[in-house]
């Protein structure tokens, strides 16, 4: 019984390394805010269900200069930040209806079934002059894990001379850590 | 005597957007020598010679090659050794792993920006 539990315990480590890990927006432009959609999907089995993405806001700004961590649907939440996401759309099965659930809500919570399943897999971003709501019409897209077999992504918008974004993960110790950089 | 109030609460929201570009501009001047050389070097990831190769496109992952994870392991041991922590420390601590230096810099760096804008906001 113990060794059952102590390979148990085990596994749910394994899992939970297995599940996304943080994704870091570091936003380097001096001259644009990040507004973007930010998603995250299975990578695998029919459907690549569940996906996950941000609702509440959907688009979640990055102002020029800054990085934001989001460590997990759960602990990346700070009342007031328009960084940070409030509620996310759960999508469980393909053709079904996203429910809409809060950041605390228990399914969502690190080592729970969608956080295990799901990995960040793309943004869906437009970029704005600093400080306002103009957008920069020649900067935008849709970027991400251009391995995701279920979403055809690329993982590099050239959008020079205003700049340029880059989708790419660096993993150590069992954890991935997925960048978006822009530039 | 709703309606003052929710204006005020605007205006105190208005107010505080600005404020926070006013500081991720002035976040940008205050940045240390070894947090700017950081910021170069993932510059540099987007530059023509540094992009990935077709034999990397190939490789069907969506981790950072050796190639180009190399790119940002000097400033990165750069910005960790600013902190106090020496090369043996570093050394010890990462085993020389170039993942393991980056994302320990990339925390310092973010630990570091919040440092400042914290900064900024008390002196107001």
């Amino acid at each position: 019984m113990k060794k059952l539990l102590s390979l148990l315990g085990i596994l749910s480590v394994s899992l939970m390394y297995a599940q996304g890990g943080p994704l870091i927006i570091m936003n380097q432009s001096v001259n644009y805010d990040y507004r973007g959609n930010i998603f995250a999907n299975n990578f695998a089995g029919a459907g690549c269900n569940p996906v996950v993405a941000s609702n509440n806001p959907t688009m979640l700004r990055v102002p020029a200069g800054t990085t934001v961590q989001y460590d997990n649907f759960r602990d990346q939440y700070i009342p007031g930040s328009q960084s940070s996401v409030a509620t996310w759309s759960v999508l469980l099965a393909t053709g079904g209806t996203p429910s809409l659930r809060p950041w605390n809500h228990p399914s969502l919570v690190p080592g729970g079934v969608i956080s295990n399943n799901t990995k960040w897999s793309m943004s869906k971003f437009q970029m704005f002059h600093a400080g306002t709501l103009d957008p920069e019409t020649y900067f935008y897209g849709n970027i991400g894990d251009a391995a995701n077999p279920c979403v055809n992504n690329v993982d590099y918008i050239n959008a020079l001379p205003m700049g340029d974004a880059s989708w790419f993960t660096i993993t150590t110790g069992g954890t991935v850590y997925t960048y978006l950089l822009i530039n | 005597m709703k309606k003052l109030l929710l204006s005020a609460a605007a205006v105190i929201c208005l107010v505080s957007c600005n404020n926070e570009n006013a500081s991720a501009n002035t976040v940008q001047s205050m940045k240390t020598p070894q947090m700017e050389n950081f910021d170069k070097a993932f510059k540099s990831l987007g530059d023509p010679q540094n992009r990935p190769t077709e034999e990397e496109k190939k490789r069907n992952t969506s981790e950072l090659s050796d190639r180009r994870k190399a790119l940002l392991v000097p400033a990165s041991k750069e910005l960790i050794l600013s902190t106090g922590v020496t090369e043996n420390e570093l050394m010890r601590k990462t085993g020389g792993d170039m993942s393991q230096i980056i994302v320990w810099a990339t925390q310092i760096y973010m630990k570091k920006s919040d440092e400042i804008r914290k900064n900024i906001k008390s002196e107001k």
